[in-house]
């Protein structure tokens, strides 16, 4: 790990710590994600093997932030467990601090349509590359979306690591893991969920771009789900069949669905129409990943330069 | 999660061919080792793979010691061996069959596959570390891309209607691949090159009327470079009629291709069995008794030795582990 100065600590993950650092021979900037490698009896664990080896095949899409090389060190005479850096390139903004700038900025004002098509394009060809490969995100919110500002490019970060390395009971840093982007059928507390809980994030990023704010923002899972209710409607049987025998289902005040265009006034129909889609209840109704790119609301965006 | 060598990205058929094309070099030994190997290295890697082959006999399962001779050849590319110790090259190959298992989800202790065996013996300490070495020199790219990832793929070029005669060609070009991974000329060509021209070989083979057409199939796919095809074809004809017919001699009035795991083991206990038995087996586990005759034979001589952990001396060729 000589190779890299460490520059500053720029997060902590779920998983571990974040750090910039430098590559001292190339300059090169890069992101080298902390984590412990929890040894088991037969050596390396399957786990870790099959997962990293996982994101190292994922990383290859353009639209997945790139591993560019995976170091172990091996700290036994420290702490006693094996730490193995991920190390990733290096991009300076997410698209939570990007849509900031546009709220708080010294002008603020809302998004370039054109951009935030093409924004939730590459965010959608992103989702779909994992899910062909049979891989969930779970966690897709703007923190981890990675922005390079001048290119224009958007791309998918802090890929599941999710049952190789010890998850901890709270996240790394005690912070509050955001609940803003959670599907309800987790919220809900279905014990078998797919690629619909990460289309349902996709949706909530689309609409708090076009918005600046977040769709839903709960503080806690019950106050997660009324806000969800309130807007779209208190789910019903015949709208989402098995609703009401999922684990954490109560009694809820019945809510009228109320009209997304007036929640995301910036959207036109197409995008409106997108938008419902992915915040369908049923989660097999909801739209895929594959099928949201080939949607009228792309029609305008030159498809060409992806 | 499980890694399937004929689906190494777990995807849907038609998403993943393009991203298996872009980054099938990423999974091939790196060159320079591999062009132009020395009788050193020759030695070295044959003696490795007699080892993996008789490893992972046990466990019944042709696609183990394929991936561990996979992990292997990367490996010794990045990382060649340059010292005479019996132990390092038997220390490497049980990392690659250990490391092959977790991948293919393969229950089984370090102690069972150790069981029974002369010569050198391993505590877990030590295998870890070298686990750790390979995966470093590999870049934990375990998914293996292989000629196998591509079969599915070019078969479907054919537009073939007919099931049996489907499964007729992939048997005998796996069977073929498998043969192939013997041969270290081999090495230099991308593993899908190295799928079409087994698939070449095995329909010029068993369907020579429909060659000329899948030859124009497989030439015109753009992912596929002429030459290289060519250069790759003319190798593997040599080596697949090798043996071709003691391997069919063997086979009964059955009329299903041979068992793949026949011609894995009967090649290669002829290439490394020290001349006398020739014996053809067609039971894979007659074949793989022979291998492990073979193999025991090599290490008769070598006194058993429990290695606790590397010895001081390592400097030379472990240089990664040294560098944290």
């Amino acid at each position: 790990m000589e190779k890299y100065e460490k520059l500053e600590k720029v997060g902590e993950g779920t998983y571990g710590k974040v750090y910039k650092a430098k590559d001292k021979e190339t300059g090169q900037l890069v992101a080298l994600k902390k984590t412990r490698l929890e040894m088991d009896e037969e050596g390396v664990p399957p786990t870790a093997l099959r997962e990293v080896s996982l994101l190292q095949m994922l990383s290859q899409s353009l639209y997945i932030v790139r591993l560019l090389c995976v170091e172990h060190v091996d700290s036994k005479k420290e702490h006693g467990k094996p730490l193995l850096y991920l190390v990733f390139e290096y991009i300076d903004t997410d698209l939570k601090k990007f849509i900031d700038t546009y709220r708080k900025g010294p002008n603020p004002g809302p998004l370039p349509p054109s951009l935030v098509q093409s924004f939730l394009y590459q965010l959608c060809k992103g989702v779909s590359h994992c899910h062909s490969h049979g891989v969930l995100h779970r966690d897709l919110k703007p923190q981890n979306l990675l922005v390079d500002k001048e290119k224009g490019i958007l791309k998918i970060a802090d890929l599941g690591l999710g049952r190789a390395f010890t998850v901890p009971l709270k996240s790394y840093t005690h912070e509050i893991v955001t609940l803003w982007y959670r599907a309800p059928e987790v919220l809900l507390g279905s014990s078998h969920y797919s690629t619909g809980v990460d289309m349902w994030s996709v949706g909530c990023i689309f609409a708090e771009m076009a918005r600046r704010q977040a769709l839903f923002p709960g503080d806690s899972e019950f106050q997660q789900l009324l806000h969800i209710f309130r807007m779209m409607g208190t789910p019903t049987e015949k709208q989402w069949p098995g609703v009401s025998s999922l684990q954490d289902w109560h009694v809820y005040p019945q809510w009228e669905p109320q009209n997304l265009a007036r929640a995301v006034p910036a959207l036109e129909p197409d995008g409106l129409d997108l938008l419902s889609k992915m915040l369908k209840y049923d989660p097999a109704e909801r739209i895929s990943a594959k099928a949201a790119l080939d949607h009228p609301y792309f029609d305008s965006l030159d498809k060409s330069q992806f | 999660m499980e890694l399937d060598l004929e689906n190494p990205l777990l995807s849907t058929f038609h998403d993943s061919i393009p991203s298996l094309f872009l980054i099938e070099s990423d999974h091939m030994p790196s060159p320079p080792q591999s062009l132009k190997p020395t009788e050193f290295g020759l030695s070295i890697r044959r003696e490795a793979m007699s080892l993996i082959l008789h490893l992972s006999s046990n466990f019944n399962d042709p696609f183990l010691p394929y991936l561990s001779i996979n992990y292997l050849d990367r490996f010794l590319s990045a990382q060649p061996i340059t010292q005479v110790k019996p132990w390092v090259v038997k220390l490497t190959a049980i990392s690659c069959v250990c490391l092959a298992l977790k991948m293919k989800e393969t229950e089984y202790s370090v102690s069972d596959i150790q069981e029974n065996d002369e010569g050198f013996i391993f505590d877990m300490e030590t295998i870890e570390r070298m686990e750790l070495l390979i995966l470093g020199a590999l870049q934990w790219r375990m998914r293996s891309i292989t000629p196998f990832s591509f079969i599915n793929f070019f078969i479907s070029l054919f537009k073939f209607k007919d099931p049996p005669r489907v499964q007729a060609l992939k048997a005998r070009a796996t069977e073929i691949i498998f043969k192939a991974q013997n041969d270290i000329r081999l090495l230099e060509f991308r593993p899908s090159i190295i799928a079409a021209s087994a698939l070449l070989s095995a329909s010029h083979e068993l369907f020579p009327l429909q060659f000329p057409c899948f030859r124009k199939a497989i030439s015109s796919c753009s992912y596929v470079n002429e030459d290289n095809l060519v250069n790759c074809w003319n190798l593997m004809q040599e080596i697949a009629m090798d043996g071709y017919e003691s391997v069919w001699d063997g086979v009964s009035s059955s009329s299903t291709p041979v068992n793949v795991l026949d011609g894995q083991f009967c090649s290669s206990s002829t290439t490394t069995s020290s001349g006398g038995d020739k014996t053809k087996n067609t039971s894979s586990e007659a074949a793989a008794a022979a291998m492990a005759v073979a193999t025991v034979r090599l290490e008769r001589d070598q006194k058993r030795r429990k290695i606790g952990c590397f010895p001081n001396d390592n400097s030379l060729m472990l240089p990664r582990i040294k560098q944290f």
